[in-house]
């Protein structure tokens, strides 16, 4: 049996921010929100889609990849949401489309789940977060970590070490002994669908999946690292949820693509929670998080002034 | 031989198609209401020591606040990761409008 442990949400409610009336109303799933936000989903993919489509024999067709890549890398966001079991009611569904998204963006889905309950158990501590983001001490390493080539460099040698049969010490430590040969396993046929699709577009000659996939995949992700940084990065290193997690305030676009995850400190205090739900408990908790000034941006306003004084 | 049920919350003061917390001794447990009864177990998941009362329920299903393994109330059977192990659960009786549980056995 191991230890109790005093989550924020335990603490929110000892603290009285939170009734437990409010609170099971605010837990209440449905599987309609999300239904109605996919059809939107499917409907913008299919239109930036068209855009690549349109722009076929012009330079166009790069910016063109660009867009669409934003939708595409937005997956994860969807996939998130489904980590915790909040995008539809139905157990099943969350796990049929999470398992979809982490093909589409080539992320395991069981893994990333055990990793992200252990990024939820250690959030923002040095050397336990498994998903920690470390403050860039100099503008080239900030660059450097939004070109997202250190992301693709670990999650592709993570993919291939899982696919060859191998967990690290820190991986064993968040994924439970009897889900180590379904880790190993999602890897190798996420390895066999990539490797299959290659060698489909080789023989055929269709390569329709590179521009309309794989290339704006890579185009969009480093938009995803900006977001991501937004999240915990330059907050302080503790346990304390009210402090090492930023809400960002962002405009309409940006929260449908994010599947509101833009109210991360509170996604944090109560992961429960299912995405529609998340602005009302942010007029619950908003003067007991960090909430930035100016969204992303200003996110990262703080992240470069902060690292121009040294940390 | 004494009586060995332990007397735990009125049943009226369960919260209808949820959870609720009640403290014996030092020990919490999570009192399960469910369209097909009353279940109890221990209210701490035994996956990360969060407390039960504070998920979220959903017929039989329970879910933990922290990592979202769930477990079935009516077993304790675990059925969503990270949640691996059963949970603690207890046999069950009303009494007089009470619910009690067998600590033992």
């Amino acid at each position: 049996m191991p230890d109790p442990i005093i989550t924020p949400l335990t603490q929110a409610l000892a603290e009285q921010k939170l009734t437990r009336a409010e609170l099971r109303a605010l837990m209440q799933r449905s599987n309609l929100p999300a239904a109605w936000r996919l059809l939107v989903w499917i409907a913008v993919l299919a239109a930036t889609s068209a855009l690549i489509w349109a722009a076929w024999d012009s330079w166009l067709i790069w910016p063109a990849m660009f867009v669409h890549g934003i939708v595409l890398v937005h997956h994860f966001s969807l996939q998130h949401e489904c980590v915790h079991y909040t995008v539809f009611r139905t157990r099943w569904l969350n796990d049929l489309v999470g398992n979809i998204c982490g093909f589409i963006i080539i992320l395991p889905h069981q893994f990333f789940r055990y990793e992200h309950c252990d990024h939820h158990t250690h959030t923002q501590i040095v050397g336990d977060d498994p998903e920690m983001v470390p403050m860039p001490e100099t503008f080239g390493q900030y660059l450097w970590y939004l070109s997202a080539i250190p992301y693709w460099r670990t999650k592709i040698t993570e993919l291939l070490r899982h696919g060859a049969g191998r967990l690290t010490p820190h991986e064993r430590r968040f994924t439970p002994k009897s889900a180590e040969r379904v880790v190993i396993g999602e890897a190798r046929l996420m390895l066999g669908f990539y490797i299959a699709l290659f060698g489909i577009m080789a023989i055929t000659g269709w390569w329709a999946p590179l521009w309309f996939w794989l290339i704006p995949l890579i185009l969009g992700e480093p938009v995803m690292r900006f977001i991501r940084m937004t999240e915990h990065v330059g907050r302080p290193t503790v346990a304390q949820m009210s402090d090492n997690t930023r809400t960002n305030l962002v405009s309409l676009p940006w929260r449908f693509l994010a599947w509101n995850m833009n109210y991360h400190a509170e996604h944090h205090y109560v992961a429960s929670v299912p995405f529609h739900a998340l602005p009302r408990l942010h007029e619950k908790l908003r003067d007991h998080v960090h909430v930035q000034p100016g969204g992303y941006i200003g996110a990262h306003r703080d992240i470069l002034a902060q690292m121009r004084h040294g940390g | 031989m004494a009586d060995d049920w332990t007397d735990l919350i009125g049943v009226a003061d369960l919260t209808t198609g949820w959870v609720t917390r009640v403290d014996l001794g030092a020990r919490p447990l999570a009192v399960y209401h469910t369209p097909t009864g009353i279940y109890v177990s221990l209210a701490l998941c035994n996956h990360g020591g969060a407390d039960l009362c504070d998920g979220y329920m959903d017929g039989h299903l329970i879910e933990c606040p922290l990592h979202q393994g769930a477990f079935d109330v009516r077993t304790g059977a675990p059925i969503g990761a990270p949640a691996t192990r059963a949970m603690k659960t207890f046999p069950v009786r009303i009494e007089n409008g009470r619910v009690q549980i067998r600590l033992k056995g």
